[in-house]
């Protein structure tokens, strides 16, 4: 019943948004507090807490599994966070809309981490992916229907491509449990089919390379506590939607390794390069999202070269995702707080908080991020290409650090807007910045392995990020200023083309002009009792009836017809 | 004859004798009509939920008749008839409250609650049939007792729409008289068994079997909107919002894809019918008219329209299920015999509530209705996610288990057809969600101030029970007793003993 609980709660709380009478204090306090108890049960419960309901969907498992506690823990803590934000900082007309669907993005969010079944993992998944247009649109202005447009096309692909694969993975189970699913996607006829359908269906939200473009468009457009879910906790979901359908580990195979490890690399750098060109400080970080999430693929590639290392590549992807979920999630909401920070002392504050959580996120020595990646170099070091990844991974890190210092630049030259710093803003983004910062020496706690801290040598991680300053402040002198412009969202430009000429030529189909394919009977029928011959045929059958000695036999032959089939 | 004999003939009776007295009211006893009606949808309610616990335990009910040629009149309560029983007694109890809140004050009631009340006599007739010539007595009944709902509003569009809807219903009565006779001649009177009655018959005569066998579906077709003899579908919509919602998820349509039903399964039984190679063309059919339907659902602006042709691809879930060879492809294609009829019931009379209150009938018009009518728009949004097939929606459940039938059948293209139709879904149901809850209204929809109810109760009850069973029916679709739980039953008994 717990797992019940904690996912219904924020339903709850969207009913109590229903009623003018509860509304007020229902978004102060019930929506904040809505994703508490999940975070307590990550924190606290026990690895066999189980349920299994069979009344519910199509038999409905919960549990922590492998990746079960992990998830609850970063999804819990970024919507509490982002929740206390959301009451202060969303406050205008349509905020009551904002927040049911706040909360149904949340329910789904939070079923995700801890559904154990097909079914309820894809209830949860579709709840918190077609909830989450109405974070992105709720500015309400062109810009954001754009964007929400954008998105729901890449949502629609996404979410049919992977029913795709639920569907030929089912055909191939007993009990419809992710514990089997990632044995039966390797042992299927249909192997490769299912692992297309999984990668690019599940990509569109881990912001996989070339699925990616909505993400630099959706979340910042998003207000700012909508964002930092985005980017720090639904991303995730694409992730492990990857962690539970990719045979990881179940078997070897060159080309799976080549399409992630080459699907993350051109996703680590090309973002990180794109989001070098970009102004808006949001849209920055989205990019640098999309990078830190090629990373995580590129690191699933390995399993594919090598699966008897994936035991130990799994730890090192969850302390990356848990470590870019908080940072990023800290990094997003201090954009809000930025605007809203005037006096120069707090500008200097605010910024030095923002730092801290972009050096975890490029793995600066002592953080999580280094932990890491530490953790990533260790496990595929039994690899001939060991060395090349190492480096390949360092170069991560130095396009990572370029790009975060460029969006503190950003962040530093954009004025304040207002100042309003309110409790119930810096709370929060002050919570989520200590969490990311203080989650190296937690992530030996959480992450289920015997990381220890006092293995990273200082330099590997230091002369990376160190690199990475270097290399931006360098390259924004030499350009002085000038700088190349791509639009956000880079290739959905080249894919609104497509979409318009598609639409164009979808108006000249055939089919869908009125009466296509279709037998018009009564054209027929009337044509056929209109027409001089059956009207002649009739007219002298009439007349022939109108004496009344053949109308009395016809009626007598019938009588007799009728009475000898009651006979038979 | 017993008590358990007459049954099917009291279930019947119950709705019949309640049409011949409503014709007999006076017009403005509006109290008496209404609460006969109410009385009797209850009544028969009740008497299909004791019928349905009955089957369950093992009982049988038959009604047997000789009427002479060697033809048997039979009715009998099975497991598959009470499927479609127990979905159009509880959706007309829904209708009927809809229906009186709906006309009230409008002229000729008399007129048609005791159409309305025939026409479910005939829904419940071919439910009930024991065998094809029963059935289609009860089908041409049905043809002809719509006819004056379809035509209620007496202006020339509805005259028209009327002539449309007779003209291809009566042609295709008449081709399955012709069919039904022919296989009379072939096989002589055969009682519908659960894995077919004409496999004794079969050898020799395979040829003709597969002729008759068109013959039937072509006939059929005609009711369950087969493109391309779907073309009285989108204009009967002209018909009241009652009239439309029962036609397309309980009455006409749904006696079209339930005769289907019974002549692969209870006729031909499935081993015969894919031994004749008449499945893949049914579902070759099936799979177009799912595809043709949602193409020109997309073009359509009229909101009764674009449910209209929704329709005729969602019934074709149906025949598409019993056109393929597998328990699973048949679990789905059978519940989705209930589920429809719970998501479209739910669509009609939400967008008989925007109509009747409002007076919108476009989609172009609807823009922030859903501020202005909470209740039926949440209805209609929950009817449209399910058609999507959104979990834990109805709707979800049904494509699942069609698609993970087809994908076991190794019929991998029915598994890209339901994927197509889901993207066609989303794209003609979420733009009307769009424009409900996203854009701003047009001055006449906005938000009253005051506390009133946005419609009568007797208008906002029927959507909001017909959503939550939708949203029922598939977020305990493993709960014992749901559609999924008997359609399960049923289709093992399609298969067991061969």
């Amino acid at each position: 019943m717990i797992w019940l609980a904690i996912i219904t709660a924020p339903l709850l709380a969207a009913a109590l948004l229903m009623f003018r009478a509860s509304r007020a204090w229902a978004i102060r306090f019930v929506i904040p507090l809505s994703t508490a108890p999940a975070l307590v049960v990550a924190l606290f419960a026990s690895d066999d807490l189980q349920a299994q309901l069979d009344w519910l969907l199509l038999g409905t498992h919960f549990g922590f599994g492998e990746w079960g506690r992990v998830m609850l823990l970063l999804t819990a803590l970024l919507w509490t966070t982002a929740g206390v934000y959301a009451s202060s900082y969303v406050s205008d007309a349509r905020r009551v809309r904002f927040f049911i669907f706040f909360a149904l993005s949340a329910c789904g969010n939070l079923g995700i981490a801890v559904s154990q079944d097909l079914a309820s993992f894809y209830l949860f998944f579709a709840l918190m992916t077609f909830s989450a247009y109405g974070l992105i649109v709720h500015n309400g202005d062109p810009e954001a229907y754009r964007a929400g447009r954008i998105y729901l096309v890449a949502a629609v692909f996404g979410e049919v491509l992977l029913l795709a694969a639920l569907v030929l993975l089912a055909t191939e189970m007993e009990a419809l449990v992710i514990a089997d699913a990632r044995a039966a996607a390797a042992q299927s006829s249909l192997r490769d089919v299912i692992m297309a359908c999984a990668f690019l269906g599940f990509g569109v939200k881990a912001g996989a390379a070339l699925v990616h473009f909505w993400l630099p468009l959706a979340h910042p457009v998003a207000p700012t506590p909508a964002s930092a879910v985005l980017s720090g906790a639904m991303i995730k979901a694409g992730l492990l939607g990857w962690l539970h359908f990719l045979p990881l580990g179940e078997m070897a195979h060159g080309a799976w390794a080549a399409v992630l490890l080459g699907a993350g690399g051109l996703a680590a750098f090309g973002a990180a390069a794109i989001g070098l060109a970009q102004r808006d400080a949001k849209t920055v970080l989205a990019y640098s999202s999309v990078s830190q999430m090629g990373v995580i693929t590129a690191a699933l590639g390995i399993a594919f070269i090598d699966p008897s290392a994936w035991p130990l590549i799994a730890p090192a992807v969850a302390a990356l995702a848990l470590n870019h979920a908080l940072a990023k999630g800290a990094l997003f909401l201090g954009v809000g707080i930025a605007q809203r920070a005037s006096q120069a002392f707090a500008r200097k504050a605010v910024l030095g908080a923002l730092t801290l959580a972009t050096l975890t996120i490029a793995g600066a020595p002592w953080t999580a991020g280094a932990l890491a990646k530490h953790a990533l170099k260790s496990a595929s070091s039994s690899l001939d290409s060991a060395p090349a990844l190492a480096f390949a991974l360092s170069l991560s890190s130095i396009a990572t650090a370029a790009l975060l210092v460029h969006f503190l630049a950003r962040i530093a030259r954009e004025p304040a807007e207002e100042s309003s710093l309110r409790r119930g803003l810096l709370t929060p983004w002050l919570l989520l910045t200590a969490a990311a910062a203080l989650l190296a020496p937690l992530a030996a706690w959480v992450v289920p392995s015997g990381l220890e801290i006092r293995e990273l040598h200082t330099w590997s991680a230091l002369w990376p990020v160190a690199t990475g300053a270097a290399v931006y402040a360098a390259g924004s002198y030499a350009l002085h200023g000038r700088r190349m412009q791509i639009p956000p969202g880079d290739v959905v430009v080249l894919l609104e083309g497509f979409v318009r000429r598609a639409a164009i030529l979808l108006g000249k189909v055939p089919v869908l002009r009125p009466a296509a394919w279709q037998i018009d009977l009564v054209h027929y029928m009337e044509a056929l009792a209109a027409s001089e011959a059956r009207r002649d045929f009739s007219r002298r059958a009439d007349l022939r009836f109108m004496r009344w000695s053949n109308a009395g036999l016809a009626f007598a032959c019938m009588v007799l017809v009728f009475a000898a089939t009651m006979l038979i | 004859m017993t008590w358990a004999d007459g049954l099917p003939i009291l279930i019947i009776a119950v709705s019949a004798l309640t049409g011949i007295v409503i014709f007999m009211l006076p017009e403005e006893w509006h109290g008496a009509r209404s609460s006969l009606n109410l009385g009797a949808a209850t009544l028969k309610l009740l008497l299909v939920l004791y019928a349905l616990t009955e089957v369950l335990a093992g009982a049988e009910f038959e009604t047997r008749v000789a009427i002479g040629l060697g033809f048997d009149f039979v009715l009998r309560v099975d497991e598959l008839s009470l499927l479609f029983l127990g979905l159009s007694s509880a959706l007309w109890l829904v209708t009927t409250i809809y229906a009186i809140g709906y006309l009230e004050g409008s002229e000729h009631r008399s007129r048609f609650f005791g159409f309305f009340s025939l026409c479910v006599t005939a829904t419940a007739g071919i439910a009930l049939a024991g065998n094809l010539i029963s059935f289609f007595i009860f089908y041409e009944l049905l043809t002809l007792v719509t006819y004056p709902l379809v035509v209620h509003r007496q202006t020339q569009a509805a005259l028209d729409a009327g002539r449309t809807y007779l003209w291809y219903t009566v042609s295709g009565g008449t081709v399955l008289f012709v069919g039904v006779v022919w296989l009379h001649v072939v096989a002589g009177s055969i009682d519908f068994v659960h894995t077919g009655g004409l496999s004794d018959v079969a050898a020799g005569r395979e040829t003709e079997l597969t002729i008759v066998f068109a013959v039937l579906i072509a006939g059929l077709g005609v009711k369950a909107a087969l493109v391309p003899l779907h073309g009285w579908l989108p204009v009967a919509m002209i018909a009241p919002a009652p009239v439309s919602a029962l036609l397309h998820a309980v009455a006409v349509v749904k006696a079209g894809a339930f005769g289907i039903v019974r002549v692969v399964y209870d006729v031909y039984g499935l081993e015969l019918a894919a031994a004749l190679g008449v499945l893949g063309p049914l579902a070759g059919i099936a799979a177009l008219t799912i595809i043709y339907g949602s193409l020109r659902a997309l073009v359509q602006d009229d909101l009764k329209k674009r449910l209209a042709y929704s329709t005729v691809s969602q019934i074709s879930y149906i025949t598409l299920g019993v056109a393929m060879f597998g328990v699973t492809a048949t679990i789905g294609g059978l519940v989705h015999l209930v589920h429809q009829g719970l998501m479209k019931i739910t669509l009609f009379l939400a967008a008989g509530n925007f109509s009747e209150c409002l007076g919108v009938h476009k989609v172009s018009e609807m823009h922030g209705i859903g501020r202005r009518m909470p209740v039926s728009m949440v209805a209609f949004t929950l009817g449209a996610l399910g058609m999507i097939g959104f979990p834990p929606l109805a709707g979800f459940i049904s494509k699942w288990y069609l698609a993970v039938g087809g994908a076991e059948a190794e019929a991998y293209w029915v598994v890209a057809v339901l994927l197509a139709s889901t993207v066609l879904n989303i794209a003609y149901f979420l733009p009307i969600l769009y424009v409900a809850w996203f854009r701003p209204a047009a001055s006449e929809l906005r938000p009253r101030a005051d506390t009133r109810l946005e419609a009568s109760g007797m208008l906002l009850a029927p959507p909001a029970i017909a959503a939550g069973a939708a949203l029922a029916a598939g977020l305990f679709a493993a709960a014992p007793g749901s559609p999924l739980d008997i359609a399960q039953h049923i289709a093992t008994l399609m298969y067991r003993e061969r």
